[in-house]
């Protein structure tokens, strides 16, 4: 028989305790859990194995592994559990420590995922706004469109806007680079190389996790929370046609101001805000509600499911408000700039603007980290044949 | 009516021995049992743990016992139905439900033989039909014949009143109320096999031979459903394949959260019954922890290393059918870490003991848990609890237990009353 040293790390399970998984220590491994999933792989399944594994501290082998990402959170395991120990919430809290190793700095996350740094967090958009107003003379004094009506991008300009929130989204996205290649090496270095199937590669890997993705089929299996699957994936679509139309807006300006292109057919070039008969508009008008319908959808399923399943921890939380704010104070900054509702108006698209830069800068270390591990955990599980 | 008794509620293994340790020691017994036999549980049984005889062979000395001695007196058919506290003792009123047979019954068969009407058997838990006028079983004490009023129906009463020589067809008997005063109360109310249907992945009620291991007991005993071949209930072949799930509803806090005690050692005696039977048959029991408390160890061990029973660790948490009849069962076996499918020819769910008083809690003053089990420090003095009515025991257990209840009651029944 071989030998093997195991180093227990007991903060590390007081920190999964304290992150959401207080129910750890209930755990007696009779393996209902791995039998009622329906996402888990046969061998060697999830979560049997992890709650062990988190009751002894072996937070090397939780995290350099595929499966707490490749678990979804249904939920069954939660429900059929005969000792109330909550796998999916245990396996939730192992997550949000996960993203506190591989997200640099690891202070960022550990701000992120305690409530009492919040209003430092929201301290930095909040200054930063508020000081280009300051430079700009707009915070006493806020410009309006030719007819007094509401200009929000007279008050703010959008290069402003633009140059702040493309810096944060390139600080994330940095972050999110490093974090996924010492993810990687660790998934590497723990796998069994004879588990890697050589003709599946990277990019095939990737493209069976996208389309997975996309059709949202993981969601699919669950039972007890058969909904998520339709709410997550109504802020998923939300969240594209966003993007699309985020990027759609920096066409119709630059588009303008640099290369001369005036109105063509129905598609206004030019500076915000664009007619409501705008194909853009159109776009993101439904998306916006879609992540409204999907975020109530989110925080109704969680409600209903919490004495069961588990009420979710802060950072869960944290994630469902900030987006469920930026759909809503986006949606009202329209509308009360339609209603010429000046008192309201400005206040409102201001707490949007920070929720949104909240969002973008804070996203490696929140749960919209999710994103970008679960991927990466999807992409090496297709290639090693556990997803 | 004797004035200063003992009653005790309950004439399974417990009861009765409360009752014959009293009543042979020279006092005034009453038992009521719900049942229209005594003997309870154990008269199901095929075999006793770890010794392997048959429980007919005890219960028979103790229905002698009961009869030779005579000062234990005893209602079937009957519940307590209210008990008020009154002077040195307690005023209780019994209901005694009609058993349509009255003792001039000679046990002929010849009601049965002329029945026209069928019911199914609670003895062999609805594996077999009996005459809707029926023994509930061969060695059944009283050896008196019962009619089940909800099944005969119609004419069926009288043809077995014309069929009686004897004259012991009395289809005018009425429920009935008969009020005694006891110095002492002993409680032995026992258990019931748990509702395993309502652990919807273990597909008892669903899944054909799904069966639980009380349903086993009978299926193995000589005077069962199948005069003791183990046979599947679907199509009646052999199971030659057998799995034991452990843990069928016990030490799960969605069903029982406690453990159910004798499961363990019900399951490893049944794999006895099947290797005994088909010495080429395989029995696998999946477990979580085997808890076989005390001396009991060693008939693990021997049942552990018998040719073709193999023990797994890992729970079953799903259990399907399959092609034929057969049920397959997927666990993860947490020593291999693997998920694992398996198919067997029946599947035993070892479904805990649940408190036969969590339908009907008797008042008294007693505190329950949340399973219906009594909380012995709120018993009120001269009440006494014993047997599976408390925690879940074995045979063994139950009858020291009782017996110390004896004394207890005895003691109370001397001193007054209610002490």
């Amino acid at each position: 028989m071989s030998e093997k040293v195991l180093s227990p790390d007991l903060g590390f399970v007081k920190d999964v305790m304290k992150s959401g998984g207080e129910s750890l220590k209930k755990c007696y491994q009779c393996a209902t859990c791995s039998v009622v999933c329906n996402v888990t792989p046969e061998d060697n399944p999830f979560p049997r194995k992890e709650m062990i594994q988190a009751q002894w501290g072996l937070k090397d082998q939780l995290f350099g592994n595929p499966d707490i990402w490749l678990c979804h959170q249904c939920s069954d395991c939660t429900a059929y559990c005969p000792r109330g120990a909550k796998p999916g919430e245990v396996l939730n809290a192992i997550r949000k420590l996960s993203i506190r190793k591989y997200s640099k700095p690891g202070f960022l996350a550990a701000m992120a995922g305690d409530p009492r740094f919040l209003i430092f967090l929201l301290a930095v958009p909040i200054v930063i706004l508020l000081a280009i107003l300051g430079s700009l003379g707009h915070l006493s004094n806020i410009p309006r469109g030719e007819n007094g009506e509401i200009v929000y991008a007279r008050w703010m300009p959008v290069p402003f806007i633009d140059m702040t929130f493309g810096a944060a989204a390139a600080f994330a996205v940095l972050v999110f680079v490093f974090g996924i290649v010492s993810y990687w090496k660790d998934l590497v270095r723990n796998v069994d190389t004879r588990r890697i199937n050589p003709s599946n590669e990277i990019g095939l890997g990737l493209g069976a996790a996208i389309k997975d993705i996309f059709a949202h089929r993981k969601f699919q299996n669950c039972n007890e929370t058969k909904a998520r699957g339709t709410s997550h994936m109504f802020v998923f679509y939300a969240f594209i046609g966003l993007a699309i139309t985020t990027t759609w807006a920096i066409f119709y300006l630059y588009g303008h101001e640099f290369l001369g292109i005036q109105k063509f057919a129905i598609f206004n070039f030019g500076e915000s805000p664009y007619p409501l008969s705008d194909p853009m508009k159109w776009l993101a008008n439904i998306s916006a509600i879609a992540l409204i319908v999907g975020i109530l959808m989110v925080i109704s399923n969680r409600i209903k499911n919490k004495e069961k399943l588990g009420g979710g921890s802060y950072y869960d939380w944290l994630l469902i408000l900030v987006i469920a704010g930026i759909a809503l104070t986006g949606l009202l900054s329209e509308l009360f700039r339609l209603g010429n509702m000046a008192g309201v108006a400005y206040p409102t698209y201001f707490t949007h603007l920070v929720l949104i830069f909240f969002l973008f800068a804070y996203a490696p270390f929140s749960k919209m980290a999710h994103m970008v591990y679960r991927g990466t955990a999807m992409v090496f599980g297709k290639i090693t044949g556990r997803a | 009516m004797a004035e200063e008794s003992i009653l005790v509620i309950g004439g399974g293994i417990s009861g009765l021995t409360v009752a014959l340790e009293a009543a042979e020691a020279g006092h005034d017994v009453t038992i009521v049992e719900r049942n229209p036999y005594l003997g309870g549980r154990v008269a199901q049984l095929n075999k006793y743990f770890p010794k392997l005889c048959p429980p007919l062979c005890g219960l028979e000395i103790n229905y002698r016992r009961v009869k030779e001695n005579g000062r234990a007196k005893f209602y079937t058919m009957s519940e307590v139905e209210k008990v008020s506290a009154k002077d040195g003792g307690f005023d209780v009123g019994i209901k005694v439900n009609p058993r349509y047979i009255n003792d001039k019954c000679v046990a002929c068969d010849a009601c049965a033989q002329a029945c026209p009407a069928e019911r199914s058997d609670d003895f062999n838990f609805g594996m077999s039909k009996t005459k809707a006028a029926y023994l509930p079983f061969e060695q059944a004490f009283p050896q008196r014949y019962v009619i089940d009023g909800k099944a005969c129906k119609g004419d069926c009463g009288k043809a077995c009143e014309a069929a009686c020589k004897y004259g012991a067809v009395d289809l005018a008997m009425k429920p009935e109320t008969v009020n005694v005063k006891a110095a002492a109360i002993v409680v032995a109310t026992g258990w019931n096999p748990y509702e395993i249907a309502k652990a919807d992945n273990l597909g008892f009620g669903k899944v054909k031979n799904v069966i639980n291991n009380v349903m086993m007991e009978r299926i193995a005993a000589p005077n069962g459903p199948t005069e003791g071949r183990i046979l599947r209930p679907s199509d009646g072949k052999e199971a030659r394949k057998v799995a034991f799930v452990q843990c069928a509803g016990s030490r799960d806090e969605n069903h029982l959260p406690y453990c159910s005690y004798i499961c363990c050692m019900a399951s490893l005696k049944q794999v006895t019954y099947l290797k005994e039977q088909y010495p080429d048959s395989t029995a696998t029991v999946f477990y979580i922890d085997i808890r076989t408390p005390g001396r009991y160890e060693k008939f693990y061990w021997k049942v552990r290393d018998m040719e073709g029973v193999t023990l797994t660790k890992g729970k079953v948490a799903k259990v399907e059918q399959a092609a034929g009849d057969d049920v397959t069962v997927t666990l993860e076996d947490v020593l291999s870490g693997k998920k694992v499918q398996e198919t067997f020819d029946m599947v035993v769910l070892a479904s805990g003991m649940e408190s036969a008083l969590r339908e009907k809690p008797l008042q008294l003053g007693i505190k329950y848990t949340g399973e219906g089990l009594i909380i012995p420090g709120s018993l009120v003095p001269g009440i006494y609890a014993v047997g599976s009515a408390k925690s879940p025991v074995d045979v063994t257990k139950s009858v020291q237990e009782a017996t110390g209840a004896a004394l207890k009651a005895i003691y109370s029944l001397a001193a007054g009353g209610r002490r």
